[in-house]
């Protein structure tokens, strides 16, 4: 490009997770190795082969959202919740009441997946519907199931209900999208906010992902196709990202929003910066073999113009699967070798799916602030097929300014993403 | 210079026709695709029709359709839709770096399985009981579902499976912004090709709720037209006694790509992608703003990026949903961003006759847009039988119309008050 792109720099974080919904809280919790995992509590998972996961302790949306707003409740899943009362988060520690930036000068990008439906919403439907508790008669379900369904029913649980609903608490009249492009759903939300204020549509962008994974219908689903940790006796323990005895992931829940604002217009208003975006690329690695991964890498250090020694450590999704640890490992020492540490958030809280790229990058974006890296839980003997260096143990000090997070899918759509700590230099 | 965005490739599968050319001719013709639900036995749901994709093969295809046997119908067509477009444009033959070819997919919600849902809910629920024993449900969802058909499920296998397909190994992204995903597809594909970041983006949306669930959610919200006696009629986008839209479904999708790079190769030059805007009301969670707030910036500033005037403009595939709502601010926005060159702009709504495919309804409408410039011709809006006084526009009614068009606009608005409008224009040097 001719001209210099406008900057975009990270002046807010709102986090509602398994280890703490302030972002001190969280950040506290990182330091201190806290894990997050532990029995689910939402329901009964006691039929499931995995019954472990990390949840949100104690999260009420009725007791947190704008009073305003709270009528609004009785139309959102517990995904949705999530997502706005994180927004509200990220809003109120970037210092952005609304009204304070131009409706047309700010947009959001959320990350967000079908919420799974309250099964108690459907609960008197389906008994009526289904006589012999096996098969379900469509022509019951249309006559006597359907009155019993409340009407907003759709509205609780599709994705773009969180954007939706921050749009019309905050006023936000630019550019609403929202991704769903799985676990790397949050990552892509944060390149399309930050291309949207590099082309000057707006100034500030609110970036979020949430989900909430903890309720019958994606906790059943996931045991069947996704490899769950074995470990439900040991949560704390049970997700070990590159080790040699990693035996799967566990879910989790959660919401992780920022608010991404161009640089002049922050020092406009004196925001305080937490980190700055400096590069990304997104780009699939079909078959999850590494070079792939690699490549988009190598494309999102390029888009920085940094090299891989001016990187401080790169932040993996390691969700501790055993083949997606492995792929992740090669992509990554392609390009890294055993030169750069990897941090990996996960094991704290476990997959928050469209929640966990920002997760997983805040993480990183405190480390860089607070110039210290904290390390790898659960990770104790490296795995032989991981060939790269993982920070374990007691938190180091940051060396460098750069810190690069990479998160992908099961069909290797990879996403690498660059921040850099601030200095007004 | 900003680099320019250009349409080599379309493809789609729609109720009106599994090709451009298909789809094309039928909404010259007039011809409806409305009919009662085949999908599932829908007869006493409050709304018993819909327009569907029929005689739909994936191995007409694909040689290895097998493959996807597990796949929604999300996935599916898709599918079909880009092998379309890419034969298209000249880019099937996988040979050489792919890395800087992408996907942008607008797509809905993975297919849950409906008769699982509900007789495992059903069985954990005791009789007279409004609330289900959720320990109960998980075990016996868990011994029902079929995992192999969860995991395609997931919301990033559409648009995995497109760029693992075809070896589109550069950037992606996918999107579900409702009625106005696939036109946000397209919008944000170009700024990807803009920024630098791709060279093709295979851009588009694919989706079918013609579905128990998918019906049940917008018949309680009362969405959805009711004229069970007269379905080919029920959807009368801008007519007086029009009662809600007509739910539709398919894929289409479009070869953007940098025009140099197109040049260099020699590929030919369908239309120009030329403006794009994208709005949120912040308004209300199913109503569009009364007077078009939204949609009135979104067009005002898709014409501003195409550099164009209002007057520039010679035809509007308008959203037109055929419902109270919608048809009524779409008509105040066209009137406050076109002035008087809005009573002399021919509007018509492809609706009428395709219904409203949702995720993917404004690609097949910008599919339609791009024809019209190509043809000269202007597909109708049908069934517009008694004027509303709040519509009082030139919405094409009933025939096709010739006329010249060399820029088009074609607005797309979701629920939840995101709005997108598209500009493509005749491809000059």
């Amino acid at each position: 490009m001719v001209s210099t792109p406008r900057r975009t720099v990270l002046t807010g974080l709102g986090v509602l997770s398994p280890i703490g919904s302030t972002t001190d809280a969280f950040w506290d919790a990182l330091v201190a190795s806290v894990c997050g995992v532990r029995t689910v509590s939402l329901f009964d998972a006691y039929e499931l082969p995995c019954r472990i996961a990390g949840e949100v302790p104690g999260f009420s949306a009725k007791g947190m959202i704008d009073k305003s707003y709270r009528r609004s409740l009785n139309a959102m899943a517990r995904t949705v919740e999530l997502g706005v009362i994180g927004s509200q988060l990220a809003m109120q520690n970037a210092g952005i009441a609304k009204g304070t930036v131009p409706p047309a000068r700010i947009g959001i990008e959320f990350a967000s997946l079908m919420g799974a439906t309250d099964l108690n919403d459907m609960a008197a439907a389906s008994k009526l519907s289904s006589p012999d508790d096996e098969t379900v008669s469509h022509a019951l379900w249309g006559s006597i199931g359907l009155p019993e369904i409340t009407p907003l029913w759709m509205l609780k649980y599709l994705p773009n209900m969180p954007a939706c609903h921050t749009t019309i608490l905050y006023d936000i009249q630019g550019p609403s999208n929202t991704q769903i492009p799985g676990d790397t759903s949050g990552l892509v939300a944060l390149f399309e906010a930050a291309r949207i204020l590099r082309r000057g549509t707006t100034d500030v962008m609110v970036v979020g992902g949430s989900e909430a994974r903890i309720n019958p219908i994606t906790l059943s689903r996931h045991n069947l196709f996704v490899e769950l940790s074995k470990r439900n006796d040991d949560p704390a323990h049970a997700v070990r990202p590159f080790d040699a005895a990693r035996d799967g992931t566990v879910l989790g829940e959660g919401s992780a929003v920022f608010a991404l604002e161009e640089l002049e217009h922050a020092r406009g208003r004196n925001a305080t910066i937490l980190g700055e975006l400096v590069g990304w690329s997104a780009g699939v690695d079909r078959g999850k073999k590494g070079p792939g991964l690699a490549r988009v890498i190598r494309n999102a250090l390029a888009s920085a113009n940094i090299q891989p020694s001016d990187v401080d450590h790169v932040n993996a999704h390691g969700t501790g699967t055993t083949a997606g640890d492995a792929f992740e490992a090669r992509g990554i020492a392609e390009v890294f070798g055993r030169d750069v540490p990897v941090f990996a958030p996960l094991s704290r809280f476990g997959n928050l799916g469209a929640a966990s790229g920002l997760m997983e990058l805040a993480g990183s974006v405190l480390a860089l602030k607070h110039g210290l890296l904290p390390g790898t839980l659960n990770h104790e003997k490296l795995a032989a097929d991981c060939p790269i260096s993982v920070h374990t143990g007691a938190p180091r000090p940051v060396t460098k300014p750069y810190a690069v997070k990479v998160t992908y899918t099961d069909l290797g759509q990879c996403a690498a993403a660059v921040v850099k700590r601030w200095s007004d230099a | 210079m900003r680099r320019r965005v250009v349409i080599t490739g379309m493809g789609v599968i729609t109720p009106l026709g599994h090709s451009p050319a298909e789809l094309f001719a039928s909404v010259v013709a007039g011809r409806s695709a409305v009919g009662p639900i085949v999908h599932f036995d829908a007869r006493t749901f409050p709304t018993t029709f819909a327009s569907q994709v029929s005689d739909f093969d994936l191995a007409k295809y694909l040689p290895d359709a097998a493959k996807f046997r597990n796949c929604g119908v999300n996935t599916k067509y898709a599918l079909a839709a880009g092998k379309q477009a890419l034969a298209d444009a000249g880019l099937l033959e996988i040979k050489g770096d792919r890395s800087r070819m992408g996907v942008y997919l607008g797509s809905g919600e993975g297919q849950e399985n409906f008769e699982v849902l509900t007789s495992s809910t059903a069985k954990a629920t005791a009789a007279g009981e409004r609330t289900a024993n959720l320990r109960e449900a998980a075990g016996w969802l868990f011994k029902r579902l079929n995992g192999p058909q969860e995991a395609e499920a997931e919301m990033y296998a559409p648009s995995g499976y497109l760029a693992d397909t075809f070896a589109l190994d550069g950037p992606f992204a996918s999107c579900q912004t409702a009625c106005a995903a696939s036109s946000q597809a397209l919008g944000e594909a170009g700024e990807m090709i803009r920024t630098g970041e791709a060279d093709v983006m295979l851009a588009g949306g694919s989706h079918s709720m013609i579905t128990p669930t998918g019906i049940s959610g917008f018949n309680r919200l009362t969405a959805l037209s009711q004229r069970n006696d007269s379905p080919k009629t029920a959807s009368r986008p801008f007519d007086l006694t029009r009662d809600g839209f007509v739910i539709g479904e398919g894929a289409g999708l479009m070869v953007l790509e940098e025009l140099e790079h197109a040049k260099a190769r020699g590929a030919n030059i369908i239309a120009e992608l030329s403006g794009y805007g994208s709005t949120a009301d912040a308004y209300r969670m199913t109503d569009p703003h009364p007077q078009g707030k939204g949609a009135i910036r979104c067009m005002a500033d898709a014409l501003t990026d195409a550099k164009l005037n209002p007057t520039d403009i010679g035809y509007i595939n308008a959203h037109g949903t055929s419902t109270q709502a919608n048809d009524a601010a779409e008509t105040a926005a066209i009137k406050s961003v076109f002035c008087d060159h809005a009573y002399k702009l021919p509007v018509s709504s492809s609706k009428s006759m395709l219904g409203h495919l949702i995720a993917a309804a404004g690609v097949a409408e910008l599919v339609i847009s791009v024809m019209v410039i190509q043809k000269g011709v202007i597909p109708p809006t049908i069934n517009l039988e008694t004027p509303d006084p709040a519509c009082d526009l030139d919405y094409v009614p009933h025939h096709a119309r010739e006329a010249r068009a060399r820029h088009v606009l074609s607005n797309s608005f979701g629920f939840g008050g995101q709005n997108i409008a598209l500009v493509v224009s005749a491809f000059r040097g």
